[in-house]
């Protein structure tokens, strides 16, 4: 009994080892993330992988891996459930036959990056049918995001102007809350001047705690909306992020603006005599 | 005097604030209307664009849309095939390949020639000339036309770069018999049209029968037609044009959908903010003048509707403002984002639609009556002899 099962054993884990040894010698591949939690694989996985769905010439594969794609803007909203394989297991597996095999594109990297422009026209020049472009001008996606900057900085533009207009409206408003006590202020010899400048340090100090609480509010927000938008298209692309560059823009914006509204307002009522704005 | 009126002249009597107050209202209304043009917008453009072509279903080979999905072989067959279905009306073959132009040392780069079937009339809009019939003619699109300084009547050199062609396709001559507006052509690039022999030709593989992808005419029931298709030929993917609007909604057109959502909410909370602010603060100053109002025998009801009417006056004549200056708003916004690469030139980001005006008019209505709740609040709690009698002693 005890050598039935000691056979049964040493069976079992001669198969598993061959198994494993089987395993090992498959060609490796990577699996993205997202095709990993989609099929519920993990790295050293056995895949079956066909160029249709019919599975002709069906070839095993040992998953090596399971890796983020790389954040694409260009391909926003594919989930890319996507395998890479070395060239010739695909090559392999896509049956072209010796000397017949063919690639989308190559990259190349140059000794000189600076001289792409040149290799692409001498590349061109030398190879009919081959199109060389240097990476740059190949994809378009540059030209794209500066069009979406602009995009953004134009309703950025529209949204300040809208701001602008309700932050006068409110400062003549609060100034005009004021208007006593800036006509006491007059009549006991404050000159305009000195009124006017303190307004302006306070429009200053105002429209500074404002520019922070917003910088605060955008640095919170920051986090949910990228969280959100990371969600909804299964991304690590960044949406939102609050740089210094940008956070010193908006108090550059901001605080000026906020001050100036105030002095303006403040402007139209100093100019009337201390009698009339205290009533008297 | 009836509310409105007398809300009016309360307005008028502070003619800068309200000025402001309904200029602030006018440009966030015209944002928030552009946003809601922005929401839509690409997919009502992209509607009316396969509904100008003329075709109810696209067949591809895989289940992408024609961009990157390998080519359909004996293309031409399978049209006859399909077209011989009684539920369909035609069947057209459609390849896009990329393409050089030149003539006289001059030349129109990084474009592209499409070539058609014969199995019903082509995709474009001819604008002067007439369509290709015979081998190497084509027409030109205007950019194309303008760049190599061409009518029809001139000849053109292309060299056509294919997938699945030649290794090195021959330069051909062709002769231009047309301009014409191609479908999704981009304003800033070289386009042509050609039969689908022609361009097998320039590729340098005159025998290939291939094509990018297949439009159908139906009898007048696309989905029936598409059942009989897949019917047919399983292998293929058969998008209907609301299948392919569709696929296109969850792919990147959501980008901007989201976008214009986030920014109809922030831009909403905002105006409901400012003009919450803005007639709180006119309210606490008038505090004195609405309490003597009381006391002259206005009901409470009369002097709460009367902050309500300013409320409305305020973002009624905003909101009013704000559709033109929301139209001007989008063609700017629009001409900005069509000026990204491979955008077509009839595509548009920001569409009008009669959905698009009830919901900016509904969401001006909530914020103005919500906007008014607080002040309202305050006016309704007024203590009378307090109020005039604090106002008296100050």
């Amino acid at each position: 009994m005890k050598i039935r099962l000691f056979v049964l054993v040493l069976t079992g884990a001669l198969a598993a080892f061959a198994f494993a040894l089987r395993a090992q010698e498959l060609p490796q591949v990577l699996v993205s993330r997202q095709l990993a939690q989609l099929e519920g694989l993990s790295e050293g996985d056995t895949v079956r992988l066909a160029t249709d769905a019919k599975g002709t010439n069906v070839r095993e594969f040992r998953i090596a891996g399971i890796y983020e794609p790389t954040p694409d803007p260009a391909r926003l909203g594919n989930v890319p459930r996507e395998v890479r394989l070395h060239l010739p297991d695909l090559l392999d597996l896509t049956l072209q036959p010796a000397g017949a095999e063919h690639v989308d594109s190559i990259n190349v990297a140059l000794v000189d990056p600076a001289s792409a422009a040149e290799f692409a026209r001498d590349v061109n020049a030398r190879t009919p049918g081959v199109v060389a472009r240097p990476a740059e001008g190949a994809a378009s996606l540059g030209s794209t995001f500066v069009v979406l900057e602009r995009f953004h900085f134009a309703i950025a533009a529209v949204t300040i102007v809208a701001a602008t207009v309700f932050l006068l409206a409110l400062t003549i408003m609060l100034v005009d809350e004021r208007r006593e006590t800036i006509g006491v202020l007059r009549l006991i010899g404050f000159p305009a001047r000195r009124i006017l400048m303190q307004v302006l340090v306070e429009g200053i100090l105002i429209a500074g705690a404002g520019a922070l609480f917003g910088l605060v509010l955008a640095l919170a927000s920051e986090g949910l909306i990228n969280r959100f938008f990371q969600w909804r298209y299964d991304t690590a692309l960044v949406f939102v992020r609050v740089s210094p560059n940008v956070a010193a823009l908006c108090v550059a914006i901001a605080v000026p603006l906020g001050a100036t509204a105030t002095v303006i307002a403040s402007w139209a009522l100093l100019r009337r005599g201390g009698l009339r704005l205290a009533r008297r | 005097m009836t509310v409105l009126p007398f809300a009016w002249r309360s307005l008028v009597r502070q003619p800068a604030r309200s000025t402001l107050g309904v200029l602030g209202v006018a440009a966030v209304g015209a944002l928030l209307f552009d946003m809601l043009l922005l929401s839509e917008g690409l997919v009502l453009s992209m509607r009316e664009l396969f509904e100008r072509m003329g075709f109810d279903i696209r067949i591809i080979a895989t289940d992408q849309l024609p961009g990157g999905s390998p080519d359909i072989k004996d293309a031409s067959n399978l049209a006859s095939t399909i077209a011989a279905l009684p539920s369909v009306q035609s069947a057209l073959t459609i390849r896009t390949e990329d393409a050089d132009f030149e003539r006289d040392a001059i030349s129109a780069v990084d474009g592209s020639i499409l070539g058609v079937g014969t199995g019903a009339a082509p995709p474009w809009t001819i604008l002067r000339g007439r369509d290709p019939h015979a081998k190497d003619e084509l027409v030109l699109n205007q950019y194309a036309a303008r760049t190599l300084r061409v009518e029809p009547g001139a000849t053109v050199t292309v060299q056509a770069t294919c997938a699945g062609g030649a290794e090195a396709p021959p330069s051909i001559a062709f002769q231009v018999v047309g301009i014409a507006e191609l479908p999704f052509e981009s304003l800033d690039e070289p386009a042509a049209g050609t039969t689908l022999a022609s361009l097998s030709e320039a590729c340098g593989t005159p025998e290939a029968d291939l094509a990018d992808f297949l439009a159908v005419t139906s009898v007048g029931d696309p989905d029936a037609a598409a059942a009989d298709i897949a019917a047919l030929r399983p292998d293929l993917r058969i998008f209907t044009n609301e299948q392919a609007i569709g696929q296109l909604q969850q792919g990147g057109f959501t980008y901007f959908r989201q976008i214009s959502t986030v920014l109809t909410t922030i831009t909403v909370s905002f105006a409901l903010l400012l003009i919450t602010v803005l007639l709180t603060v006119s309210v606490n100053q008038r505090l004195g003048e609405v309490a003597a109002l009381r006391a002259l025998g206005f009901s409470r009801n009369r002097v709460v509707l009367d902050v309500l009417c300013e409320s409305a006056l305020i973002v009624g004549i905003g909101g009013l403002l704000s559709l033109p200056l929301g139209a001007l708003l989008a063609t700017w916004l629009d001409g900005i984002l069509k000026s990204m690469p491979g955008i077509p030139a009839q595509l548009h980001f920001f569409v009008f639609e009669p959905t698009a005006l009830f919901i900016h008019g509904g969401l001006l209505v909530a914020t103005a009556i919500i906007a008014a709740l607080y002040p309202m609040r305050i006016v309704a709690r007024l203590p009378i002899a307090a109020t005039l009698r604090n106002e008296v002693i100050s």
